[in-house]
Formats: structure tokens, C-alpha cells, sequence
């Protein structure tokens, strides 16, 4: 399952009329069997290091992939994750470090990573810790670093967030530089031990460290696909393309952050180790600014966030650079003698190529901004055919058992679901909610109304903790949920939309909907990269499920769950939404003017479905402009004026409500 | 020198450097407050910008630094040299704007960001592959004129850098509060959709804001090369860096914060890289910025904007 994103092949391929994973199996094969060939074939030690250097950057863009392409943050520092790994490497393995000897280091001794030697001042040790263990302690090392870094930053938002990864990415070599005691400073470190295998050192023959590479590569490949398409890879995206909608899913942003931080970091680790046994040494002019930039330019000119697309840009741009260039600039001076052109004799441009490297982040950005290989597919539109199939609607017979709560809270006498006391949110000055009172009763539909700026939305986004709530109480089922956060509210079983629709634009139907699962799924990174049995199955269910939830609105998002919710219609895009709420399997549905927008017959229909949402059971409570949805589906009905409850009741007392119709109407509809 | 001596004399290095931050800084704060885009390209524009008051003051006959000019001959010269060194980095800036960033106005994420980055890099290596790597003399015409104050040296060059850096920071708050086009800009920065609708022209503040930026930029370029007496492509990284620190610390978006920042940097970079060691004085100002954006990331004069998402 390595494969998934090979459709831009599709058109005009003589692979067409097989199967898409057979298809995708078949590419990856040749691939990578082509890549194991070259080196016999080949021969050429030059081209074969040329490559091997290209296989490195493949892994760093792999890895920045996961910050930037996956979890959108702008890591400007990246490079500065090669270098701790690469240095972690250089001093395990290499003279520069030599302690006196001791008899603490005998254990050490006995496991082959350090060795007694004999100067004439005394005996001192010389580290010489296995390649193979160093890799994967490395990438721990880094990753740990990664936390270290990550954890005060990460909640900065995204440019600053840049910035701040481009001190770090300077301070780093910085520190390397001018602490020549362990590092050797601008020197750089030497003598860095080759790797060895049964004996066998490595030396400096690039073809195993070709294969090394390739190893690396696949493997970080194999990592990023499966990470990508879980249940993790799915949160890391919602992130980047909503934070607050991704929160309000139950995506836990702090700790999808800085997994996604130290996953990208370990990443770097290891490809440090490759790098700096490869060479033998590391100066810290390695890995500044210039570094992090040129991986910056591999991910941004394969394609943001696709897996084979950062690979594909790191090794054309690499071999470009150790290849093509100069062949290039022969030719111009060739063009330039035959022509008689002075200045194109001269052109060098192997020395120009990160003029090359703005360029393409320039263009990239202005005319082609989804990389050689995109990271979404794209799905042909519906026929002409499906989009006029007339609307059939969906049951709710597979969404048996929604809103089912504890019998302890669902018993006749037992308080409300949902109880708000004293309420009160301040922004600054401006009072939105004043201490607002508010009981839901378990099963019940309630409607908020009120006129603009009444404080309905900011009733919402305080029971959910997407704002602070100053002052009151919110128990849901007994207990208070004020403070926190707002993943954590959905994970006890309060959903929610929003009123300017909050969906992840460049994710697709069915993705939207699995992210609102969220909170109900066990897969962790590590089961992600281990794809056992039992993520198979959760998955499988999830997607099952998905289908479940979207079936309740028909034919309407069915045939499109494959599709990019931006290109959907705005009534499709709402009812998307509300599928997502529903994914998260809550005991309470807030909708927040669900049918704004919406033509009378498509109101119609979906105050319909609303209704048979409740009927399964399910409490909601609803912000509603048009009275007549209002009317039809609410028990109970609150009115908010000015941040303060002016009146509640049933829907008919509400409409002779004389404070209501002065808050709707004005003073004097209320006389008259 | 003694240590009160040496104090003041980083104190007047510091004022110096921190002259130079800040007409930088307020490039930064003056886009940023505008498009929220931390503009990457305003640190070449800089370097840029050094070259082209090289070259202006070699056509006026100035070379090396032994060539000392007085009276009207001076000030004729520097004004000729500013005057042009601003407008050209402000053509560059409102080009930049034009052709690489007005087709992404609209696009989310960090599109434009990592446009400008590749500006950058862009402007960086033309005058790399034109002009070559190692470092030029720049022309200074500034005669040698010194005063001695408590053991510490204050020379004419100090004090024209101050009076012309205080010349434009009050042109500017002159401009930005006086002005139509300046109260258009205040406006589209509090909220530019609103300004739009009440017939701001967004897109000519956006411009604006880039030839302002980008000719203090010009007038902070030739500031570094009068008091450094020379220019290379590497200098836009590290002063950009500085400067950027500087916007920050002050409170990105304010233009009080960005004088009030740079003034602060330069002093932390002559202070802390004298009682502590140069070599750890960028970490000191990294470590800076990474504080005030974990911890006060409104600075000392800005609108919280670094959380906002």
C-alpha cells in the first residue's frame, strides 16, 4: 500500500485498464528494482555518489514534508535537525572526543563501542559506536530535541512560527561553531568512523552508501504513507488546513503538533548519521540557513505534502545540481563560441543554482503552487447524468442509537443534559454573554435566536471552549466542562458547526467526515506504521461508518465523497459539515444556522432531517434565523438580546413574547 | 578607556546600529501591518539597496574613503545619494509587490511567505553572480571630525546618521498621520476589508506600504555602508535577521514598537557583544526573539497578532 497517488499517470498510460493498487504496486516495483539495477549497471562511482547524495536530500524532504507538506508548519530551521543528528553521529564515532580512561568505560569496552587506547600521557577513550545503533539513536536524539524546540513554539501562529525556526536553524551551527571542545568548530569534525557491516567497513566506496540511502528512502517513504493516510496523518492535515475546526473535531492540536515536529525531526536524525558517515567528517556550514531553504524548495517544487512528489523534486533538483549543470553551461559556452557571443561563454551555471532555487520557489508558487505531483488526485465532476439524478433522501436506520446516553444520566428526574448557569463572556470591554442561564433537557431540540450580535455564536464557541467563559458553570451530564479545551468537549460528546462553515477545504467528503472520528479511533503513529490487524479493521469500520452517516442526506453526497469539499455546493458543503458533527458519535448536536443559504425546498429538507436526527434520540440545540425551522423543530426556544436571555419558552409563547418582538421589531411593532 | 568610557562608547555604537534596525524594521512592520506577510525579500532589498548607493556615490566622484567632502558639496552629495538609493529600493520593493505577490493576494496559507523567500534568494544571487562574492569599499566623503566626550569618541558620522534617521521617522509619522493616504493606511491595517468598502484603495496602500518600506530600507543600506565602509551580498541575512528581531520586540505592525525595537537591538548587539563575547551575540538576539514571540508575542507596542490564527 505504498502506492495511492499515481493517478497522474492514468491519462494516456499503458497501464490504464488495470487496477488502481495494482497499478500503483507495479510503478513502485520497477522503481525501485530500477534503483537497486542502477549501481550494477552503472558503474560510474561518481554518478552512483551523485545519487546517493540525492537519496539524502530525498529523506530531509521526506521528512520536511511531514512538518510543512502534512501538518502546515513552516519550519525554516530544518536543517538544524541534520545537523544534531549528523553531529550526534560524528562524536559517537571519531576522535574528537576523548575522555581519560576509566573503569566505568570497561562495560563500553566489552560492547565494542569504545575503545582503550594508549597515549603518552595516559590511556583515553575512543568512541567508536556502531553506524546501526547511532541511526536509530540519532532520530530519537533529534526527535527529543524537536519536542524540546516545538513544545513553547509550536502554538505561535504560522509565519511567526517560520521565523522563529529560522533562529533556531541559525543558533544551532552557532553553538556548533563555537563549541570547538566537542565539535572542532568551524573546522569541522574528523576522522568520523566509516559504518561497518560483519566487519566489512564501508570505507569510501559510494555504492553502499548508496544503498543505504535507498534503504532510507524507502523506508521513510513506506513511513510517510501510511502515517498520511491514518487516522494521525488525517488529523495532522485538518491542522493545517483549520486549526480551530480541526480542535473543535477533537484533534488534540498540541500533541498532533509536536508529533508532527519530532517525527519530522527524527527523519533528519537519521539522514545526519548517513550524511556525515558518508562523508567523514561535518562543518557547520553544512547545515545553515541555505540547507534548510534548498530542502524548503524540494518539497514546495515536488508538491506540498505529496509523499512521492518530495522525492521526485529532491532528486531532480540534486541531480540537476551534480549533473546537468555543467553539461548545460558546456553547451552554452559551445552556443556562445559559434555564435559569437562573448557573455554566454561565460555563463557558469553550477554556480547560479540557487538563483535557480528562487526562481522556482517564484514560479512555483505564482503559476503551479501543487507541485510535479500533486498531493490531492483529482476526481473527474459528476456526469451530467448524476448531477441530474433527482434527490433521493437517506434513512436513519444505520444511525441507530445516536444520542444514546448512560442510563445513570438518561432516567425520568435526572437533570438536564446540558445545564448553563450565570454564563458571562467579556471580550475586553464588550459583554457578549452576560451570565446566561440555560437548561437542555436529554433528547430535547432547543433554538437560540436573537438578532445579530446578540451572542448566539459566542453561546456556542463557549460551551465548546473555543472561547474562554469568564464567569458560570457548563455541566454536560453532571459535569462542569468549562476550561477546557475544545477536543476534549467533543470527546465527551458535544458537536458542533459553524455558522461561516469551517470545513478543511483541500481534504475530501470522506476525509472530512473520518476527521470528525477523531476522538472515537485508537490508531497512534506507532500502529499507523505498523498497520496491524487490528488498525486495518478500525480503519475499514471508520470508513464503513463514514458511508453510514453519509447515506442520511441521500444522493446528495454519496456519489461526491471522493471530492474536495471547496468544490462543492454551499447547501452540500453544510450538509457535509453536519455528516462530519455526526461522525463524532456526540450526545449533543450544536448547529449553528444550519440552513443559511439554503432555497426553501432545501431547508425544507434538511429541517426534515433534522428532525429524524432527533427522533433517533439525539439532543440538539440549534441557532436559527427563519422562524418557521424554528417553529417546526424546537421544544423549547431562548431568545438572546444583547448577551442577555430576554425570554424563553415554548415556540408559541415565544412569538407573543412582547420583549421579543421590541428586540426583533423595534418599539414601537411592540405598542402596535 | 575607562569603563564608564567604553560603556558610553557602546552606548553611541549601539544608537548607531540601532538607527540602522530600525529604518529596517519599519519596512517589516509597515507590510506586515497591512497583509500580515513577513516579507523575506526586505532583506535583500536591503543588500540590494547598498550596491545602489555604491554605485551612486562613484558617479559622483566619491571612491575609497580618503576623498572628504565639506559643506554644500557634502550635503549635496548625500542627498543626491539618499534621494536616489530610496527611490530605486522603492521601485524594487513595489515591483516585487506587483509581479510576485499581488496574483497570491487571497491565497491562504504560507504561499506568499515562500514567495518571498525565493525573491530573496533571487535579488541575493544576482548581485552574487554580478558583482562577485568578495566584499566592496564603499565611498565615504564624510570628513573626519571628532569629539571627545567623557573618554568616549563621538564623530560626525554618528551624529548624521542619528539626525537623518530621526529626519524620516518623522517624515513617515508625519506622513502615516497627516496624510489621506496615510490615514488610508491606518485604516486598511485595522481592518482592510471594511476600508475597502468605505473606497480605500487597498491595492495602491499595499504599494504604498512597499515603497515606504522598502526606501527606508534604501536609506538603512546606505547607513550600513557609511558606517561600515563597505558592502557584500551576505550583509541582508544577518542586519534582516536583526531588524526583524527588532519589529518584533517592539510589536509587530507598530511603527512606534519598530523605532523603539531597533534602538533596543542595537544597543543589546554593542552591550552584549562587548561584555559577553561577539561570537554569541546572535545568539543572544535569536534567543531574543524567540522569548518575546513565546512569551509577550504583542512586544512592547503591538496588537496581539502572533496566536491569532
Amino acid at each position: 500500500m505504498i502506492g495511492g497517488s499515481f493517478s497522474w499517470i492514468r491519462r494516456a498510460s499503458p497501464l490504464a485498464g488495470i487496477a488502481p493498487q495494482l497499478r500503483s504496486r507495479i510503478i513502485v516495483t520497477t522503481i525501485f528494482a530500477l534503483a537497486i539495477l542502477f549501481p550494477i549497471v552503472h558503474r560510474n562511482d561518481a554518478d552512483i555518489d551523485a545519487v546517493a547524495n540525492a537519496l539524502t536530500y530525498a529523506a530531509l524532504a521526506l521528512g520536511l514534508n511531514i512538518v510543512v507538506g502534512l501538518a502546515g508548519l513552516l519550519d525554516l530551521g530544518y536543517a538544524a535537525f541534520f545537523a544534531i543528528g549528523a553531529y550526534t553521529y560524528g562524536v559517537a564515532a571519531s576522535w574528537q572526543v576523548t575522555p581519560e580512561w576509566t573503569g566505568f568505560w570497561e562495560t563500553f569496552e566489552w560492547l565494542g563501542m569504545v575503545a582503550r587506547f594508549h597515549e603518552t600521557t595516559g590511556d583515553v577513550v575512543h568512541f567508536q559506536v556502531s553506524f546501526w545503533l547511532m541511526m536509530p539513536v540519532a532520530a530519537a536524539l533529534t526527535a527529543f530535541f524537536g519536542l524540546l524546540f516545538g513544545a513553547p513554539t509550536l502554538r505561535l501562529k504560522g509565519d511567526y512560527l517560520a521565523i522563529v525556526t529560522l533562529g533556531f536553524g541559525e543558533i544551532v551551527p552557532i553553538v556548533v561553531r563555537n563549541t570547538p571542545s566537542v565539535t572542532n568548530g568551524a573546522m569541522g569534525l574528523n576522522g568520523v568512523m566509516a559504518p561497518q557491516l560483519f566487519g566489512w567497513s564501508f570505507g569510501v566506496d559510494a555504492t553502499p552508501y548508496y544503498y543505504v540511502g535507498l534503504a532510507l528512502v524507502a523506508f521513510l517513504i513506506l513511513t510517510s504513507q501510511r502515517l498520511k493516510f491514518s487516522r494521525i496523518g488525517r488529523a495532522w492535515m485538518a491542522i493545517r488546513e483549520d486549526e480551530v475546526a480541526a480542535a473543535a473535531m477533537g484533534v488534540n492540536r498540541v500533541k498532533l503538533k509536536l508529533l508532527a515536529f519530532a517525527t519530522g525531526a527524527a527523519f533528519a536524525g537519521a539522514t545526519g548519521t548517513l550524511f556525515v558517515a558518508k562523508l567523514q567528517t561535518a562543518t557547520p556550514d553544512m547545515f545553515g540557513f541555505p540547507v534548510s531553504v534548498m530542502i524548503l524548495v524540494m518539497v514546495v517544487f515536488g508538491g506540498i505534502g505529496s509523499v512521492w512528489g518530495v522525492v521526485l523534486g529532491a532528486m531532480l533538483l540534486q541531480i540537476l545540481q551534480s549533473w546537468f549543470l555543467i553539461d548545460l553551461s558546456q553547451w552554452l559556452h559551445a552556443l556562445g563560441r559559434l555564435v559569437g557571443v562573448e557573455w554566454l561563454q561565460r555563463i557558469e551555471l553550477a554556480s547560479s543554482i540557487e538563483l535557480i532555487f528562487g526562481l522556482i520557489l517564484v514560479t512555483m508558487m505564482l503559476y503551479r503552487r501543487e507541485g510535479l505531483i500533486p498531493a490531492t488526485r483529482r476526481v473527474a465532476a459528476l456526469s451530467l447524468e448524476e448531477q441530474n439524478a433527482p434527490v433521493t433522501r437517506g434513512g436513519f436506520d444505520s444511525l441507530q442509537g445516536l444520542g444514546a446516553l448512560d442510563a445513570a444520566v438518561d432516567q425520568p428526574g435526572a437533570a438536564p443534559l446540558l445545564q448553563i448557569d450565570n454564563l458571562t463572556v467579556r471580550f475586553g470591554g464588550l459583554v457578549a454573554l452576560r451570565s446566561v442561564t440555560l437548561s437542555v433537557p436529554a433528547h430535547s431540540v432547543v433554538a437560540v435566536i436573537g438578532p445579530n450580535g446578540s451572542g448566539k455564536s459566542t453561546l456556542f464557541n463557549a460551551v465548546t471552549g473555543l472561547v474562554p467563559a469568564n464567569e458560570g458553570s457548563v455541566r454536560f451530564a453532571g459535569v462542569e466542562i468549562v476550561g477546557k479545551p475544545p477536543h476534549v468537549v467533543l470527546e465527551r460528546g458535544i458537536a458542533r458547526t459553524f455558522q461561516n462553515i469551517r470545513l478543511f477545504p483541500n481534504l475530501t467528503v470522506l476525509e472530512n467526515v473520518l476527521i470528525g472520528m477523531h476522538a472515537r479511533l485508537h490508531t497512534g503513529a506507532l500502529g499507523a506504521l505498523l498497520r496491524l490487524p487490528v488498525t486495518h479493521r478500525e480503519e475499514a469500520a471508520a470508513k464503513a461508518r463514514a458511508f453510514e452517516i453519509l447515506s442520511v442526506f441521500g444522493n446528495r453526497l454519496l456519489p461526491r465523497a471522493d471530492h474536495v469539499v471547496s468544490s462543492l455546493s454551499y447547501a452540500n458543503r453544510r450538509r457535509v459539515e453536519i455528516a462530519r458533527a455526526l461522525a463524532s458519535d456526540p450526545k449533543i448536536l450544536l448547529l449553528d444556522e444550519p440552513t443559511a443559504g439554503m432555497n426553501p425546498a432545501e431547508t425544507l429538507e434538511l429541517a426534515e432531517q433534522i428532525k429524524g436526527l432527533n427522533r433517533l434520540g439525539l439532543t440538539i440545540i440549534l441557532i436559527e434565523h427563519k422562524l418557521a425551522v424554528v417553529v417546526n423543530l424546537a421544544d423549547k426556544v431562548i431568545v438572546l438580546d444583547h448577551g442577555e436571555k430576554i425570554a424563553e419558552g415554548s415556540p408559541a409563547e415565544i412569538r407573543r413574547d412582547e420583549e421579543v418582538i421590541r428586540a426583533y421589531l423595534g418599539r414601537s411593532a411592540a405598542i402596535a | 578607556m575607562t569603563d564608564t568610557a567604553v560603556l558610553l562608547q557602546q552606548v553611541i555604537n549601539g544608537l548607531s546600529l540601532g538607527a540602522m534596525y530600525a529604518l529596517l524594521a519599519l519596512g517589516f512592520t509597515l507590510v506586515y501591518g497591512i497583509l500580515e506577510l513577513i516579507n523575506f525579500a526586505h532583506f535583500n532589498v536591503f543588500m540590494v539597496a547598498s550596491f545602489i548607493g555604491m554605485w551612486a556615490l562613484e558617479f559622483l566622484g566619491v571612491s575609497g574613503q580618503s576623498e572628504v567632502l565639506t559643506g554644500m558639496a557634502l550635503f549635496g552629495t548625500l542627498a543626491f545619494a539618499f534621494a536616489v538609493t530610496m527611490l530605486a529600493a522603492g521601485v524594487i520593493g513595489v515591483a516585487i509587490e506587483r509581479i510576485a505577490l499581488r496574483p497570491l493576494r487571497g491565497v491562504g496559507g504560507t504561499a506568499a511567505m515562500i514567495t518571498t523567500i525565493g525573491v530573496s534568494y533571487i535579488l541575493f544571487n544576482i548581485i552574487l553572480l554580478t558583482v562577485g562574492a568578495s566584499s566592496q569599499n564603499f565611498p565615504n566623503p564624510l570628513p573626519v571630525v571628532r569629539w571627545e566626550i567623557a573618554g568616549a569618541v563621538l564623530q560626525l558620522r554618528e551624529v548624521l546618521i542619528w539626525g537623518i534617521t530621526l529626519a524620516l521617522m518623522l517624515g513617515l509619522h508625519l506622513f502615516v498621520s497627516r496624510t489621506r493616504l496615510g490615514k488610508a493606511m491606518r485604516a486598511t491595517a485595522q481592518d482592510a476589508e471594511a476600508a475597502r468598502m468605505m473606497g480605500v484603495d487597498v491595492d495602491r496602500v499595499i504599494v504604498t506600504a512597499f515603497f515606504l518600506g522598502s526606501a527606508l530600507a534604501g536609506a538603512a543600506a546606505l547607513i550600513f555602508g557609511l558606517y561600515y565602509n563597505f558592502t557584500s551580498f551576505i550583509i541582508g541575512y544577518t542586519a534582516g535577521l536583526r531588524a526583524f528581531t527588532a519589529a518584533v520586540l517592539g510589536g509587530i505592525g507598530s511603527v512606534t514598537g519598530a523605532m523603539v525595537g531597533g534602538v533596543l537591538i542595537g544597543l543589546i548587539e554593542s552591550l552584549g557583544g562587548h561584555f559577553l563575547a561577539v561570537r554569541w551575540a546572535d545568539v543572544i538576539i535569536f534567543s531574543i526573539l524567540v522569548l518575546v514571540l513565546v512569551f509577550a508575542p504583542t512586544g512592547l507596542f503591538g496588537r496581539a497578532a502572533a496566536t491569532r490564527s
